[in-house]
């Protein structure tokens, strides 16, 4: 019998957040084991109760970012994984691999329907690694295994990607809102389609995007690098800018968390454990 | 010859070594679709330069000028016309897929860069060229159905060469073998 939930970071050959990944997720209170693309057995063994992709640039980004590593026979314990209602989350390029394999949007599991194609908005194209903002999209994070923590204010996250512009088919275009799952968005909570402000070019200003269930989230930024306060830079604004100024001049700035946490946090609590 | 989709010159940039992106297309498409996978994958950088300067002469110029289309270290080129010399090898029916991204910030810079130092050039745009060599045993049309079958990503298992969410798919004339 399991004491903690278990929790499996899947590595690809290219994959390079695997470790501080599984670290946070132990941090936060659950078990974690980082698994090759080629354990599938242990994998299915180990039967986990959820599934992180971490980022990197899982076989060099060969062909096209995520679609090599959607093909890898691993994916089809995730598959079933996620048809099963268990949480799925894909950061930057684990976000790519889960919209190369149709399991985001999702509307029809295992079809194509949305891209992240390279940067591209005015004034700005290619590959970027900056700090953002985002926000939950109205009603997104209610319930959801991997938002649930987040409440509606915005938070700082970084960005670092080439490809993370979310592109959906013309038909599509009108039945996105229900799978909107983060936007970016400034400190403030307002929205643009103007750099910086959307910093790739996304469609509706999307940092992430998740299927019908929720239980699968595909985001670019990378709540890793943001779980402890101290990683956020000095010059962040609004409140996680305060809340940094405080924990500093209190001398908690080493332990205190980060907003990244809050992704890790929720999911502790879809599994009824972390409740103070 | 591959067939020119618009005026002006087109080449085709390939690495000296055995292109990694190739190897792993081929070795993903045997797993997913051994069926339809063809014996040999070919991958290009393919710029198609228009406009009524876009001669050989000149395109000659802006290749030998700006090492980020042509790096000599690695990487050799041809125009698109020459790719006939290879066809026959293996007694092989090729199969040219051009690969281009429906917003192209590549394409949009390179065709500012050059519009400013070029007059005479039209915008340039880039594409992945993938050149599919099917068995000549199979039928021109067989081999092309094949290809589009490895080609359009439409399902996690089914094609892998372009999304097309975001890519726009063009089969280039045929080349026999």
């Amino acid at each position: 019998m399991k004491d903690l939930p278990l929790v499996a970071v899947i590595q690809f050959p290219g994959s390079n957040c695997e470790y501080e990944t599984a670290r946070v997720v132990e941090v936060s209170g659950m078990e974690c084991r980082i698994f090759r693309w080629n354990q599938l057995q242990p994998l299915r063994d180990a039967s986990p109760d959820a599934f992180v992709l971490p980022g990197g640039f899982s076989f060099q980004d060969r062909v096209r970012a995520g679609a090599v590593a959607a093909k890898e026979n691993l994916m089809d314990l995730v598959v079933e994984g996620a048809s099963g209602g268990r949480p799925v989350l894909g950061i930057c390029n684990g976000a790519q691999v889960l919209v190369e394999s149709g399991l985001v949007p999702g509307w029809e599991p295992g079809r194509i329907e949305a891209a992240l194609a390279a940067n591209h908005v005015s004034g700005r194209s290619g590959y970027l690694s900056t700090w953002v903002f985002v926000r939950v999209r109205n009603g997104a994070g209610i319930g959801n295994p991997w938002l649930s923590a987040l409440g509606g204010s915005p938070v700082p996250i970084p960005i670092a990607h080439a490809e993370g512009r979310f592109v959906f088919r013309k038909q599509d275009a009108g039945r996105t809102r229900p799978v909107e799952a983060l936007a970016y968005c400034s400190h403030a909570g307002e929205e643009s389609g103007v750099y910086p402000l959307n910093p790739n070019g996304s469609f509706h200003n999307l940092a992430a995007v998740m299927n019908p269930e929720g239980n699968v989230l595909a985001m670019m930024p990378h709540p890793e690098r943001a779980f402890h306060l101290w990683q956020l830079p000095p010059w962040i604004p609004g409140e996680w800018g305060d809340r940094r100024s405080a924990a500093l001049s209190g001398g908690n700035l080493g332990t205190a968390p980060g907003p990244g946490s809050l992704f890790f946090r929720s999911l502790l609590e879809h599994f009824g454990g972390g409740a103070a | 010859m591959i067939g020119r989709t618009s005026g002006g010159t087109a080449i085709a940039v390939s690495l000296k070594a055995p292109d990694p992106a190739a190897v792993t297309a081929r070795s993903t498409l045997a797993r997913i679709s051994p069926v339809c996978c063809p014996s040999v994958i070919l991958r290009y950088d393919h710029w198609d330069f228009t406009g009524e300067g876009a001669t050989e002469e000149s395109v000659t110029g802006v290749v030998r000028h700006y090492t980020d289309i042509v790096n000599p270290n690695k990487q050799k080129w041809c125009f698109e016309s020459e790719l006939d010399a290879g066809n026959s090898e293996g007694g092989l029916l090729w199969v040219p897929v051009l690969v281009t991204d429906m917003v192209d910030s590549v394409s949009e810079n390179w065709s500012n860069i050059l519009g400013r130092s070029h007059p005479g050039l039209g915008p340039v745009r880039y594409s992945v060229l993938w050149r599919l060599g099917y068995d000549g045993s199979f039928s021109e049309q067989e081999a092309e159905s094949m290809a589009m079958e490895v080609s359009v990503a439409t399902h996690r298992r089914k094609g892998l060469l372009a999304n097309p969410v975001s890519q726009e798919i063009r089969f280039l004339r045929r080349i026999g073998t």
